[in-house]
């Protein structure tokens, strides 16, 4: 039975071998119709006459991807291991640094987690090898991000507080319920409006504005861990870029017909993105003791002059607009980060991070690059009474639970369009039920699919039902599976008593 | 635009009056006070009168705010209409539904 080979096989090229191992081994089915195999690919609408349309613009084999992998993954752990042992934590900026960590921990990575799942199933469900294989490399690369950021910031969870129980937070805190609640929107959907929600919008729309400003904070902050995990990640992340932007041209090129569905799902994903990002802009304006640059200023860099001026005049040829409602957007980046970051001054009390007033430097910082809003808006009417309450021996704390949007899920807190002293609310009615919108944006994803949003797993609401723990504060806080020191004011708070201590110096501030 | 799906798409909302028993979730807005990022939500019963509205619930959170007078002359207003609440009678009776917006300035 066994064959001598005559001559060993030629080797093949690169792309030769790429087709053999990804396209090659697609095949039709003959016992069962294709819709049977795939079927979830044509309930929404989109229409595809030739998968091998679809151009894959890594041409990686398995292989190959494991080992550029692996490399990349060794020089992070190095980095790591030296860090951890040359005590590099005490090298950070600040303590209160890492809120911006603990933020991230609870927020992000789950999502990485998220997003290996839903690849995962895409790499099995579309009917082109193509695609399958690019959700296939996007799959382990979430995977292994979820892993790598885990590993980056557990060495800080044995100092700190607020990062020991972050996976149950996630499903649990009412802030985390944000960018979870706008990731089960997109698991829900179908195969390709989870390939606008997330390889476009998040991947290539707001990925620079997602991600940067984490990295860059944590390389002017002394992360050296985080930095370089971003680093190891960037090469997966241009490549999710190239995926995301082939995933929209692919659709549109496909059927005049899909021209239309995607709109809409651009329109809506742009708007849920913005909002999650809305975490970032704060991050960026106050959580970093050592500044990047402000959010107005990524915002115009990252989403005004990329996107808007690079990306959309070229999807323009296929008939696809700039998003719905960008121009609130675009409105609200003098003011974004100071109402987010005001909403977690009030509540956290009930967050794994702390917040406090921004010192007097920082507060000419905010003043110098918000120069028509800080002053006039955010520091004489709320930082200045917080100080005077501060002043008096108090802290100022919202006592109670806040109203929340029914799309996005933050306290809304938003500004009505033109006007920054009131607070825009929105209503609709569905079967007879009240709901309450945060802005023009999230109405119209409400309205669009009222049968989805009535289900959303508000926070608020689950509290007073009696699903979170009890009824008291206390209550809710151990069922969130906080301890103390996680979160409140960051003056006399664990973290910078015990920073204090390792660096010889008194606190700061006694609470 | 109908939800596209592969198959029965009927939820029931998640928030719904009856998940409260004789309660009701209400929304109370100080809109002229920005200390307060958003408006509170609170679990009442239907059947409570406004006064008690008032002083049980309303008056505790809104003393977050040292400088909140609880004898203060406010201006009422519910889901964006003028509205004048009669300290006794009750928040159903008041025309206030579940998830609704009481909100109050001056």
């Amino acid at each position: 039975m066994t064959a001598t080979p005559t001559r060993p096989a030629r080797k093949l090229s690169m792309k030769a071998r790429y087709s053999a191992l990804t396209r090659d081994l697609d095949w039709e089915p003959s016992y069962v119709s294709s819709a049977e195999m795939f079927p979830y690919t044509s309930f929404e609408g989109i229409k595809i006459h030739d998968w091998s349309k679809w151009e894959d613009p890594f041409r990686l084999t398995v292989d190959a991807y494991y080992k550029y992998q692996a490399e990349k993954d060794k020089r992070l752990y190095a980095v790591l291991d030296g860090f951890a042992q040359s005590q590099g934590h005490l090298s950070l900026s600040q303590a209160s640094y890492l809120n911006a960590m603990k933020i991230f921990l609870g927020g992000v990575t789950p999502l990485e987690y998220q997003a290996h799942r839903n690849f995962a199933f895409l790499s099995r469900h579309f009917n082109g090898p193509g695609p399958r294989f690019a959700a296939l490399c996007q799959s382990q690369d979430e995977i292994r991000h979820a892993q790598t950021e885990i590993h980056t910031l557990s060495n800080y969870n044995k100092y700190y507080s607020g990062m020991h129980s972050f996976l149950k937070q996630h499903d649990r805190v009412w802030y985390m319920s944000v960018p979870k609640s706008y990731f089960d929107d997109a698991l829900s959907a179908g195969p390709f409006e989870f390939l606008i929600a997330i390889g476009f919008s998040f991947e290539y729309l707001l990925t620079n504005l997602l991600f940067v400003p984490f990295m860059s904070g944590a390389s002017f902050n002394g992360d050296l861990p985080t930095m370089t995990f971003g680093f190891s990640a960037q090469s997966d992340e241009s490549r999710h870029m190239t995926l995301g932007l082939e995933a929209i041209k692919f659709l549109l090129e496909q059927d005049e017909d899909n021209v239309p569905i995607v709109q809409e799902w651009v329109d809506k994903w742009f708007w849920r993105g913005y909002r999650v990002a809305a975490i970032v802009a704060q991050m960026l304006d106050y959580m970093l003791p050592k500044p990047v640059m402000s959010w107005k200023e990524a915002f115009e860099l990252y989403f005004e002059k990329q996107m808007l001026e690079g990306l959309f005049p070229d999807l323009e040829y296929y008939g696809i607009k700039p998003p719905r409602h960008v121009q609130q957007a675009i409105d609200e980046k003098e003011a974004l980060s100071h109402f987010v970051y005001w909403v977690f001054y009030n509540f956290s009390f009930a967050a794994n991070f702390t917040t406090s007033i921004p010192s007097t430097e920082h507060q000419a910082w905010l003043a110098e690059n918000y120069p028509d809003t800080f002053v006039e808006y955010f520091q004489k009417p709320r930082w200045d009474k917080a100080q005077r309450i501060v002043d008096n021996g108090g802290r100022f704390f919202f006592m109670g639970l806040p109203q929340l949007c029914q799309v996005c899920q933050i306290p809304m807190t938003f500004p009505e369009p033109g006007d920054l002293n009131t607070i825009c609310q929105r209503t609709s009615d569905y079967n007879g039920e009240h709901f309450n919108l945060c802005s023009d944006g999230c109405k119209w994803i409400f309205d669009r699919e009222p049968e989805k949003y009535v289900q959303a797993w508000l926070p608020v609401h689950q509290i007073y039902q009696g699903n979170c723990g009890g009824p008291t504060v206390p209550d809710v806080l151990a069922w969130y599976g906080m301890q103390e020191g996680d979160g409140g004011e960051i003056a006399g708070s664990r973290d910078e008593v015990n920073w204090a201590a390792w660096h010889g110096t008194p606190a700061a501030k006694e609470a | 635009m109908a939800l596209k799906t592969i198959g029965t798409y009927e939820f029931p909302s998640r928030s719904r009056q009856e998940l409260y028993g004789e309660d009701m979730l209400v929304h109370v807005w100080w809109k002229d006070n920005p200390m307060f990022c958003a408006a509170a939500t609170f679990r009442a019963p239907q059947a409570m009168s406004w006064a008690d509205f008032r002083a049980a619930i309303v008056d505790p959170w809104a003393s977050s705010d040292p400088d909140y007078d609880a004898s203060h002359d406010f201006s009422w207003g519910l889901d964006g209409q003028p509205f004048t609440p009669e300290p006794g009678t009750s928040l159903a009776d008041l025309g206030i539904g579940h998830k609704h917006t009481v909100s109050f300035w001056g």
